[in-house]
């Protein structure tokens, strides 16, 4: 069953800014990562989930019901943690949570004391002297604790600490097991490879690919990076029938399927090198490449 | 979870009420204690001596006739109860919603099932009880004070009383204007622009219009006018104008739930 679905979404702000076209549909359980860089589109689309903002053109659906319309019904199953953190005029933590328990109508707070353990969170502290991590972690802790089915997740690691990152990271995976829809933006690549099944790329506005992370963070090819003694030997090397590409004079990258990898040994065996490097196929690779339109090495 | 949907939520209201009790609290005894200090103060020699002192003058226009009302009609009732109340008005009405619209966060009132239209019936209402409760104290203080201190006066209470609904009225027309800008703008800074801008404005008007009669023309572009303490005072037909006042009020209040249901909001 499709939990979130936005069909042909289009909010034009003139001067191409905006975003234009969108489609994007997140079956129930699934786990969609959404990246794009700054200004790329990625809150404006986050915002028509919530119903903040109105389409020009095309619908936002959650749970089958239309998410400007119906805005008030759909946050019973959906918890938020917002792009931009900014406490309402409360003295504590607290507070805060309490309050916004209230307007869940959430009278068993068991979960969110758990969370607060897990992120070690301190809400007894003065709201407006939090850190920016602090402020984080109660976004959080506000936006999961009613155990909603969806989560809409605005670059929620934003401010944490890397360990405290990995413990939420942890926290969403659970999420996920107990089947929860999830939609997250992110800068962190390592976050969506390790939650999301999809990644949805967005560029000015408009998608640029949609794709199953575990197609992207494949192992059945490896992709090297050898670096030659002279341009001679890396001259020769090209010649080989190998999947190749000359980088510089002397350094050349190189993709070899797995089971032809000792084929790949014996006649590197035969050049002079200098130096060998292994690339992982990320997500973070595969994002530059769909971005600049050229492969990155770094 | 919410059945039926309570048009007014009570955690938003205490929340609001917590957050702005203090401001409130301190315009609401400025506002009784100028009221008291002016009744106190009053006394018919004094105001014949100033009356002296001004005569001739462009002052002498405010100083027309030499009752307790009508003193107060031209002061407490044209300057101080009029433009502290408003100065309540403009913060309060910002920060109601334009400032947690600007700030951000109305995201989270907003990312529970509470509809817009909720939160602004909620927020509309406090500011209309704290008006209320202000003028009820503030009324109730200077006719106390009357009672006290000048008992031997003959003053008609239903005019004392008419002048202060009159006052309230005007408030709530003003709390209105404020109110609207605060639910129409997304940036603090438009929403005091119009919502601190038109009330101050309608103030300046009100009072250079009774300055001099050559300045009678302002009269014509403030509402302040419609509360007519001079037709009260004097027994004429002032109905209409609180009646308008009223009116105005009510339509922008439902013009504020209106646009902020409709408008996009940069949560």
């Amino acid at each position: 069953m499709t939990m979130i679905e936005l069909h042909d979404v289009t909010k034009d702000y003139g001067d191409s800014r905006g975003i234009f076209n969108i489609n994007l549909s997140i079956e129930s359980g699934e786990a969609l990562g959404f990246v794009g860089t700054n200004g790329a589109g990625k809150t404006t689309t986050i915002r028509h989930l919530m119903g903040f903002l109105k389409p020009n053109t095309g619908t936002v659906k959650i749970n089958t019901l239309d998410a400007w319309q119906d805005a008030a019904e759909i946050k019973r199953w959906v918890g938020y943690v917002p792009g931009e953190i900014a406490f309402p005029d409360v003295s504590t933590g607290w507070d805060f949570i309490q309050q916004q328990a209230n307007l869940l109508q959430l009278t068993d707070l068991s979960y969110a004391n758990e969370l607060i353990d897990r992120l070690q969170l301190d809400p007894s502290a003065n709201i407006k002297r939090m850190s920016k991590g602090m402020k984080q972690k109660t976004a959080i802790v506000v936006a999961l604790m009613a155990n909603s089915p969806i989560l809409i997740l605005d670059e929620p690691t934003t401010g944490l600490d890397p360990l405290m990152r990995a413990e939420f990271i942890q926290i969403i995976k659970e999420e996920k097991a107990k089947g929860k829809t999830i939609f997250m933006s992110s800068h962190m690549f390592e976050e969506i490879e390790e939650i999301c099944d999809k990644v949805a790329m967005i560029k000015e506005g408009k998608i640029v690919t949609v794709t199953l992370v575990s197609t992207i963070t494949s192992t059945e090819n490896q992709h090297f990076i050898i670096e030659f003694s002279n341009e001679q030997e890396c001259t020769r090397f090209i010649q080989e029938k190998l999947d190749s590409m000359a980088i510089s004079n002397s350094t050349v990258s190189v993709n070899i399927e797995n089971n032809a990898l000792n084929d790949f040994l014996a006649i590197l065996s035969t050049y002079q090198i200098d130096n060998i490097t292994e690339q992982k196929h990320t997500l973070q690779e595969h994002f530059y490449h769909l971005y600049a339109g050229g492969q990155s090495y770094n | 979870m919410q059945e039926g949907n309570p048009i007014i939520n009570g955690t938003i209201f205490k929340q609001t009420l917590r957050a702005n009790v203090k401001l409130w609290l301190i315009f609401t005894i400025v506002l009784t204690l100028l009221q008291i200090v002016m009744v106190a103060v009053f006394d018919d020699s004094t105001l014949a001596d100033v009356s002296h002192l001004v005569e001739g003058t462009a002052l002498a226009g405010l100083l027309g006739q030499t009752t307790l009302l009508s003193m107060l009609a031209s002061t407490y009732y044209s300057i101080h109860g009029v433009i502290f109340p408003i100065i309540y008005i403009i913060m309060t009405a910002n920060s109601l919603i334009a400032s947690q619209v600007d700030r951000g966060s109305m995201a989270y009132l907003l990312s529970t099932p509470t509809k817009r239209s909720t939160i602004i019936v909620t927020q509309a209402f406090y500011l209309i009880v704290a008006l209320v409760v202000m003028f009820c104290i503030e009324t109730t203080a200077g006719f106390i004070t009357i009672q006290v201190i000048h008992s031997d006066m003959d003053i008609v209470v239903a005019d004392f009383i008419m002048l202060n609904v009159g006052l309230f009225l005007l408030m709530f027309a003003i709390s209105s204007i404020s109110f609207f800008f605060s639910s129409y703008c997304n940036l603090s800074k438009n929403s005091l622009a119009f919502g601190a801008g038109i009330p101050i404005a309608f103030f300046l008007f009100q009072l250079l219009s009774s300055v001099d009669d050559s300045l009678n023309v302002f009269s014509y572009f403030t509402i302040n006018a419609l509360f007519d303490t001079t037709a009260i005072l004097e027994g004429e037909n002032y109905w209409w104008k609180l009646i308008v006042l009223l009116g105005l009020g009510i339509v922008l209040y439902i013009a504020s739930l209106e646009v902020f249901k409709r408008k996009d909001l940069p949560l």
